[in-house]
């Protein structure tokens, strides 16, 4: 009934199309990011970015009509959290008006370094997501901005007054967003006053709840502070973000009798499932009117 | 395989299309906390049409392509939806599915298959934390939504694969049923 002839070459194909994968995979893993593979990516996703941008702008209604229903469901439960919030947030300018009164006067005094310092050491640059990973598990965007308009490997990203991200590849006129949602993704943190330090890691999966890993048990962390980015740099860390950047409040405190370190569970300010347009922190200045100035008289 | 040899360039249009549209339309939709899938989708309705070679070359096509614009780790797609492709079109050998509604079933199966090989293979490569609920919720919102989207996807991409088909089965259905006992012809009382 069955031609062996047309079974092995069935097996034959799919161990072919299988093995092809497997190659891909391990080259992949294997290469640096100036690879055949990165490369193509690259240029890949130079030709898909204006089709992208297109596409995503005629669907826009329609994503916005789907997104309606669900917003609307959500809206409701949120509206009585933010009243209580925005409570609190209007003591806490008051606070802070207060506070920033006495750090002007503090960095007079010291002499801050601009650079050390967020935001006045950057440029943020505003750019429009045009795709996103369809999965869960690759928490990475496309935005619409790229090497043309100042926008550099690892340079931090920002959605919605929190840090979302970092530039994992630029090309002429897009740049790829690797999520702090991400698996593979870690940022050095502190809680902000106590000052205690950590690493901040997703729960992949879980875009609402970021863990603040690696706390010392004896340090102090209560619930609804403020974790921004740290600046310094470990092994346990895969890069460097300038210190300051706002990343979302402390929620959970999880203290466990047998652990070295206590974890902490952070919701996060940028809403990075629905993100739409974000900002990259550049360096501050053009490259062009930087070197135009350096070559001058 | 039932895909005459110029009509690639049709099953790589549906390829590109389910690609572009997913990542720039789909993807950023939101309904119950997922979105539905049109790339599981495109794969299976060419492998039900064509047979599992051409579903097996269509997956592994459209992984490449998916992996190139989206920047992920190239092969990961590719491998997941060589697997569905295959699948599915030894389904469609094996079974012959011959019902209507057999697009909702195959295309819910598909997803389900695609995004639990694809969780499966993420876990095994990349990720080292727990796995939340919301994966699983994801996952199972994201089959939902392919399964109400089956249909039309299933009737469209027919549509423009059919010029090329060597057999359509939907027709070979048609033409296997009986004939339909409608009555007279003509007007009442002139009935021929």
């Amino acid at each position: 009934m069955y031609d062996s002839k047309v079974v092995r070459r069935r097996r034959a194909v799919l161990a072919i199309f299988v093995a092809l994968s497997l190659v891909m995979l391990t080259a992949y893993f294997g290469e640096g990011s100036g690879g055949v593979f990165h490369t193509l990516q690259r240029g890949a996703q130079e030709a898909f970015a204006p089709l992208e941008s297109g596409a995503g702008r005629a669907l826009k209604p329609f994503r916005d009509a789907g997104g309606w229903f669900g917003d609307t469901l959500e809206a409701k439960g949120e509206n009585s959290d933010l009243r209580a919030e925005n409570e609190e947030l209007r003591k806490q300018l008051g606070e802070s008006a207060a506070a920033a009164e006495d750090v002007e006067q503090l960095r007079g005094l010291v002499k801050l370094a601009d650079e050390d310092t967020f935001p006045t050491a950057t440029e943020p640059v505003a750019a429009r997501v045009i795709a996103r990973s369809p999965t869960v598990w690759y928490g990475s965007v496309k935005i619409d901005k790229g090497a043309s308009d100042g926008v550099e490997e690892d340079q931090p990203v920002i959605a919605a007054g929190g840090l979302a991200g970092k530039v994992t590849s630029v090309t002429g006129g897009t740049a790829e967003v690797k999520l702090i949602t991400d698996g593979a993704s870690a940022v050095s943190a502190q809680v902000m006053p106590s000052g205690a330090t950590g690493i901040v890691r997703p729960e992949v999966g879980q875009p609402e709840d970021l863990l603040l890993d690696f706390v010392d048990r004896g340090r102090t962390v209560t619930e609804k502070t403020t974790v921004v980015t740290s600046g310094f740099t470990s092994d346990r860390v895969e890069s460097r973000f300038p210190r300051g950047i706002p990343i979302g409040t402390v929620t959970r405190v999880d203290l466990d009798e047998v652990q070295l370190y206590q974890r902490v569970h952070i919701d996060p300010f940028a809403d990075l499932r629905r993100v739409d347009i974000v900002q990259v922190l550049t360096a501050k200045g053009n490259p062009s009117e930087t070197a135009d100035a350096e070559s001058g008289p | 395989m039932s895909l005459a040899p110029a009509s690639f360039a049709r099953a790589g249009a549906i390829a590109f299309l389910a690609v572009i549209l997913q990542l720039s339309g789909f993807g950023p939709m939101r309904f119950f906390g997922g979105h539905p899938d049109l790339v599981p989708l495109a794969v299976a309705v060419v492998a039900v049409y064509a047979g599992s070679v051409t579903g097996a070359a269509m997956g592994f096509a459209t992984g490449v392509l998916l992996d190139l614009a989206v920047g992920g780790t190239m092969g990961v797609s590719s491998l997941v939806l060589t697997a569905v492709g295959y699948g599915v079109g030894r389904f469609r050998e094996v079974r012959d599915p011959a019902h209507g509604l057999m697009p909702i079933g195959v295309g819910a199966a598909a997803t389900l298959g695609y995004v639990a090989a694809f969780a499966a293979v993420s876990f095994m490569l990349d990720v080292g934390s727990a796995v939340s609920a919301l994966v699983l919720r994801d996952a199972l919102v994201t089959t939902a939504l392919n399964a109400v989207i089956a249909l039309p996807v299933f009737a469209l991409c027919r549509r423009v694969l059919r010029p090329s088909l060597v057999m359509d089965p939907v027709d070979v259905r048609r033409r296997r049923r009986g004939p339909v006992e409608s009555g007279p012809l003509g007007l009442r009382g002139l009935e021929a």
